[in-house]
């Protein structure tokens, strides 16, 4: 039985024969005759059903699919990837320690390799079967044949294409009607241009440019200056539930956010069990010694902190005249006490210990200066001064030998 | 609703007729003699009796491994509505139906517990475990008694689960009701959520518990999915070897062990999956009372035997049963199901045996003597099981669908 072609939508041109669609009564008239074409030697074919029908493969021929092979290239393709990325950022680009282990881990790594073969993986199955079977395909010759429809619900149909090198619209008949074809249709090549839907362009148009939108509100925000908090696209950890220093909690049973210590703790570095050192007693008795080097550098250190710390009030060499005292008395301040001079009798007199004890713990009106000062700057500061004192009390014994003829000419100068 | 009509495979193809009776009660024989070898070598060591005791539950839990492990495939087939597995269902419920058996072979391990014996686990000696501020702790869990109630609990779901799944199938050869199919898939998803819940707790009882300080909660995952790992390479390994035998020739195709192939590429992942998880918590955390356990299995020589598992037991054979070629060549898949069943033993002998056994080669002479006293065992059981009943659902109302099966 040969019908005419039903499609006559686009007179304007000549319809070109695509192909020729033979219908089949049954899934096993589809398989006998789809061995049939198969010997037949033709290439450009298919066979179509609404359901999968067991032996097509074998009878068309088919060969084992090569999607395998891409998906387990890209499977590998991403494993390798993702270790390379991480060994990259991790190890080499930006080498950030987590948890003190290694900065390239291999346990971390392992379920970024996992994801990312996995995802490639999907990808390459996903579009290895579009590219695979030409698709996406919206106009296949076939539909250009009315019955076709039925291959998504009753009908079996086997379709040779015209661009098949062995077509020859009369021996492919032939075979398909000898095969046992209920039905054999000529198919014809779409006419004209697709066209899309009226309105669709513009509208994908519209939609494109509002979704610009945002991005551009986004980088506006960021460029703008603004005297209200910028719009934070990435939160990052930048807000966190937090309770401010000596605020109320709900936690603890005495409301209290900030926790004291527990009984007998004592702060990293609070001990103080060298009394020398922090207290400047051996024994209860003023230290005359220093727990600390003597030597050059903690002179240096001395003088460097005695100059920021207590030459303001004390002045730089110690005679109780600094720069505070000398505004004081410009200024008539009324009370005001001139400072210590650190070459008194009964300073010079006071033991290391004593000292130290009076920069830590503050006299009459000097404050404390333990918050400020480490005790060993505390020590390197008594040093100074130390050195200070003898400067002003000096013996010509204390003057190198080789210095002193110098010393004693100038002092004969009128 | 009308009987399914029988589908005549032929009483040669589906029966083990012609088998001898004898080679059961040989099989018994067998297991006991190398029961008393291995007691006789235990005995003669001086911690003999310890390696003795762990080989024993190591061999234990991977013959309970393969009885549920096949049950739980039973039920998978049942949940699925799985038209292909129809030929092979009946093999992984005679692996499957050996509930009483296991209960007899678990007597060795749970009565000495109540003569206060602490050979195989620690907490149960009262006294040190009353020293410990964590086994104290934990001593209204793990004490004798309620270890046994709790095996008893164990044993029952397993019993009535396994009956169930068993007779009912058992009871469609003869009637070939269809409503019979319904109703075990009925019941086949609350019964996977009893056999999970139960599988983790009996390995928590009878295998971390060696360990009493250490805890994880995965650890019933990863004891169940080696051993789902280690009954489908049985099942592949038991339809083989039938099928040498002149059983289920035209019935059991490459079509099916193509599908049974998939399943165990598919558990060796999921194995490797979830032993990675563990690990990788444990790893990361560093915190060291869960570090202990895997400091016990990267020291000594069991750091090989780790390594040797993620080599064996899933990166070597993903690759091996990757390909679709592999999974449909019966000599490849029957090496790969072979060699996957002895990496399940190893794999159980290492969660049992590195905190007892920290020197030396990791395995000797008593623990074969238990590996092959407990498979004649359970074998014997399998093949009465077997000789009993047809190898296949005869009539079940997917029989022709499963027969007919073709992999796309």
């Amino acid at each position: 039985m040969i019908e005419e072609p039903t499609s006559t939508e686009d007179k304007e041109q000549a319809p070109v024969v695509a192909g020729l669609v033979a219908e089949f009564p049954s899934p096993e008239a589809l398989v006998a005759a789809a061995a049939k074409v198969r010997d037949a030697g033709y290439r450009f074919w298919d066979a179509h059903s609404p359901f999968p029908v067991h032996g097509i493969e074998r009878a068309m021929g088919i060969r084992p699919t090569k999607l395998p092979w891409l998906v387990f290239a890209a499977g590998g393709a991403g494993a390798a990837g993702a270790l390379l990325l991480q060994w990259w950022t991790n190890a080499v680009d930006y080498p950030y320690l987590v948890s003190g282990k290694p900065l390239f881990s291999f346990p971390a790594n392992i379920p970024i390799i996992f994801e990312l073969m996995v995802l490639l993986s999907a990808f390459a199955a996903f579009g290895g079967v579009l590219v695979l079977n030409l698709l996406p395909e919206y106009r296949h010759p076939a539909f250009s044949v009315r019955r076709f429809v039925r291959a998504t619900s009753d009908g079996f149909f086997i379709s040779i294409a015209a661009s098949d090198p062995k077509f020859d619209a009369g021996a492919a008949r032939a075979l398909l009607e000898s095969a046992g074809a209920a039905a054999i249709d000529v198919c014809y090549a779409p006419a004209g241009v697709p066209r899309l839907p009226a309105g669709l362009k513009w509208s994908l148009a519209v939609a494109g440019l509002l979704a610009l939108l945002p991005p551009l509100w986004i980088a506006r925000q960021r460029q703008v200056p603004s005297d209200t908090p910028r719009l934070h696209i990435i939160q990052d950890m930048d807000f966190q539930p937090r309770y401010a220093p000596q605020g109320v909690g709900r936690f603890f049973a005495d409301r209290r956010a900030t926790r004291p210590p527990v009984p007998h703790a004592v702060d990293v570095g609070g001990l103080q069990t060298d009394s020398h050192f922090h207290r400047g007693q051996i024994n209860g008795q003023w230290a005359a010694t220093f727990p600390i080097p003597v030597d050059r550098e903690q002179m240096e250190r001395g003088r460097d902190r005695y100059n920021i710390y207590c030459a303001p009030c004390h002045g730089l060499a110690g005679e109780g005249d600094g720069m505070t005292h000398q505004r004081a008395v410009t200024r008539r301040e009324p009370g005001w006490v001139q400072p210590r001079s650190l070459h008194a009798q009964n300073v010079r007199e006071q033991p290391a210990g004593r000292l130290f004890h009076t920069i830590t713990h503050g006299l009459n009106t000097m404050p404390g200066y333990a918050a400020q000062i480490p005790a060993a700057d505390r020590w390197a500061i008594v040093l100074y001064v130390r050195a200070l004192q003898r400067s002003q009390h000096a013996a010509l014994d204390d003057v190198p030998p080789e210095l002193r003829p110098a010393l004693l000419q100038e002092s004969t100068r009128p | 609703m009308t009987p399914h009509p029988a589908i005549e495979l032929g009483r040669q193809q589906t029966t083990l007729d012609g088998l001898s009776p004898r080679i059961a009660p040989a099989l018994r024989i067998a297991g006991a003699a190398a029961l008393a070898i291995g007691g006789a070598l235990g005995l003669a060591r001086q911690d003999g009796m310890q390696l003795f005791f762990r080989a024993y539950l190591t061999s234990y839990c991977f013959v309970l491994g393969m009885v549920l492990g096949s049950l739980l495939l039973v039920l998978l087939l049942h949940v699925s509505r799985a038209g292909w597995g129809v030929v092979v269902r009946r093999l992984a419920e005679v692996l499957a139906d050996h509930v009483p058996l296991m209960v007899v072979l678990f007597l060795p391990i749970a009565l000495p517990l109540f003569w206060g014996s602490s050979t195989l686990y620690e907490w149960a000696d009262g006294q040190a475990a009353a020293h410990d501020e964590l086994l104290r702790h934990k001593a209204p869990y793990l004490n004798p008694m309620f270890f046994a109630i709790r095996a008893a609990g164990y044993f029952a779901v397993w019993w009535l689960v396994a009956r169930f799944f068993v007779d009912t199938s058992a009871a469609q050869d003869a009637s070939g009701d269809p409503r019979l199919t319904v109703r075990m898939e009925r019941a086949s998803g609350p019964a996977i959520l009893l056999l999970g819940l139960t599988v983790t707790f009996a390995s928590f009882d009878w295998l971390m518990s060696l360990d009493p300080r250490w805890t994880s909660t995965i650890y019933g995952v990863y004891y169940y999915s080696g051993a789902v790992v280690g009954a489908v390479a049985l099942w592949i390994l038991a339809a083989m070897i039938l099928q040498a035998g002149g059983r289920l020739k035209d019935v059991i195709t490459v079509e099916h062990y193509h599908d049974l192939g998939k399943l165990l590429f598919a558990s060796v992942v999921f194995w490797g999956y979830i032993g990675f998880s563990q690990y990788l918590l444990i790893w990361y955390a560093n915190i060291p009372e869960e570090t202990a356990w895997y400091r016990d299995r990267q020291s000594g020589p069991w750091l090989y035997v780790s390594l040797a598992l993620v080599a064996g037991h899933l990166v070597v054979p993903f690759f091996g049963l990757l390909s679709r070629e592999t999974k449909r060549n019966k000599a490849i898949l029957g090496f790969w199901a072979a060699w996957l069943l002895v990496f399940h033993w190893i794999d159980v002998s290492w969660l049992v045996m590195p905190n007892l056994k920290r020197e030396g080669f990791p395995w000797g002479p008593i623990d074969l003597c238990l590996a092959a006293s407990l498979a004649c065992f359970y074998l014997a059981g399998v093949l009465r099981r077997a000789m009993d009943r047809p190898l296949v659902p005869v009539r079940d109302p997917r029989l022709a669908e499963s027969l007919a099966f073709e992999n796309f």
